[in-house]
């Protein structure tokens, strides 16, 4: 006897299921416009620019482009994901939370 | 077992064995809630997830729930995709919190949820698997799968389940989801996503003062999540048991007395970010022998109350 089973879902996993995968690295950081993105949580912010001041001494990066979410429990603005793809080379998100 | 293997392979399952979700199944659920099946119960905005009924009902069926559990699923689904309840955040959280569902009101009985000793532990169905389907919902429709959307570090077993209901019967106090509008009589869920748990441990203290003197000092040595999102909604939950009710109960203190208490102990307490008396909710459960109150302690969110209905709310669709 066979069983039917609904599936549980709302569909496929983005990425996982999809085949969608994260972008690959670029081989060089020279000239990248770097995204910062802060999440708000203790001392993110000043340890993000330290992180970017570290970077520039070690690689010729463009500018750079620093999103600072509006709440730790809330992702970006729409508007900051905008401007994190559209103008950004790469992104560091330092703080989880 | 070969549709248990399947669904275990598509990683549609908390790892625990699941009930085959047939399409009779999932049907005679949806009419004990009085839902038709694309009936919308909430959104995740952030990540372009819509829960509809059938949803709720197939993860009802998957968890082990009687179908006259799915009306109390259904409100904690609910409750825990309103705004502030906030699931993308809650069930993607390094921290791991996971979402209690406390249950007021006759379904309690109809349904036999466990309110006293041991409502917090396993051996209830009731108890059991609506904290289950809720966490099946937010794993297989809101996509918190782990090491995807669920990035916890650790996670804790309380996300397998986690629901108990209030001991009304067992206390003089008003009900929780009374103090937070519902009707006196009418069933409801408060869903609270909570990050730590941990108990004020108070043996000795024979006064209200006393005892939640200990609940006060425990609050502020653990601090209270909260930031201008959240604004003045945020919340904590305090489940105080028997022996510490007695105590507050005997003096003639009701809740809102040992709220307006506690609210004066905390005056000056900056990692307890509750933004008002309200934001204090207490619920008695538990059962005797150890003298202790519970506190759990939110993620970024809103603990959130939702009536249990059958059929859409306010009659809407």
């Amino acid at each position: 006897m066979s069983i039917i089973g609904l599936d549980p879902t709302s569909g496929p996993l983005p990425g996982r299921d999809t085949g969608r995968r994260a972008a690959p690295r670029p081989e060089s950081l020279d000239g990248a416009v770097v995204g910062l993105v802060v999440n708000g949580l203790g001392r993110s912010e000043p340890l993000l620019e330290a992180l970017y001041d570290e970077l520039r001494t070690l690689v010729p990066t463009g500018r750079v482009v620093k999103v600072v979410k509006s709440s730790v429990s809330v992702p970006p603005e729409p508007m900051d994901w905008e401007r994190l793809i559209s103008e950004v080379t790469v992104a560091v998100a330092g703080f989880g939370g | 077992m070969a549709l248990m293997e399947d669904y275990y392979d598509r990683g549609w399952s908390d790892g625990l064995p699941v009930v085959p979700p047939t399409p009779e199944l999932v049907t005679d659920f949806l009419a004990a809630a009085g839902l038709d099946p694309d009936h919308v119960v909430g959104t995740v905005p952030t990540r372009e997830v819509m829960v509809t009924a059938e949803h709720v009902a197939i993860n009802a069926v998957m968890a082990g729930c009687r179908r006259d559990y799915t009306p109390v699923v259904v409100a904690a689904v609910r409750a825990h995709l309103h705004e502030k309840a906030n699931c993308h955040s809650t069930t993607g959280t390094l921290s791991g919190a996971a979402q209690v569902v406390i249950v007021n009101g006759p379904i309690r009985r109809e349904i036999d949820i466990n309110c006293t000793s041991g409502c917090f532990g396993p051996g209830w169905r009731a108890n059991a698997t609506i904290g289950r389907a809720l966490r099946l919902v937010v794993r297989n429709v809101c996509r918190s799968v782990p090491g995807f959307l669920d990035r916890a570090s650790f996670s804790t077993p309380a996300r397998y389940s986690f629901c108990f209901g209030e001991d009304e019967e067992g206390s003089d106090w008003v009900p929780l989801s009374v103090e937070r509008g519902v009707p006196e009589g009418t069933s409801a869920v408060t869903v609270h996503s909570t990050m730590t748990m941990a108990s004020a441990l108070d043996l000795t203290s024979r006064t209200p003062e006393g005892i939640l003197d200990s609940v006060a000092d425990e609050l502020r040595t653990r601090g209270v999540a909260g930031d201008a999102w959240l604004g003045d909604g945020s919340t904590v939950v305090l489940v105080i048991g028997p022996e510490h009710r007695r105590y507050l109960v005997d003096a003639g203190w009701s809740k809102a007395d040992a709220r307006a208490y506690l609210w004066k102990q905390l005056a000056g307490a900056t990692r307890v970010k509750v933004a008002k008396p309200e934001g204090i909710l207490m619920v008695a459960a538990g059962g005797p022998g150890m003298a202790e109150t519970w506190l759990l302690l939110p993620h970024l969110a809103w603990a959130i109350t939702e009536p249990v209905v059958i059929g859409p709310p306010n009659g809407g669709s």
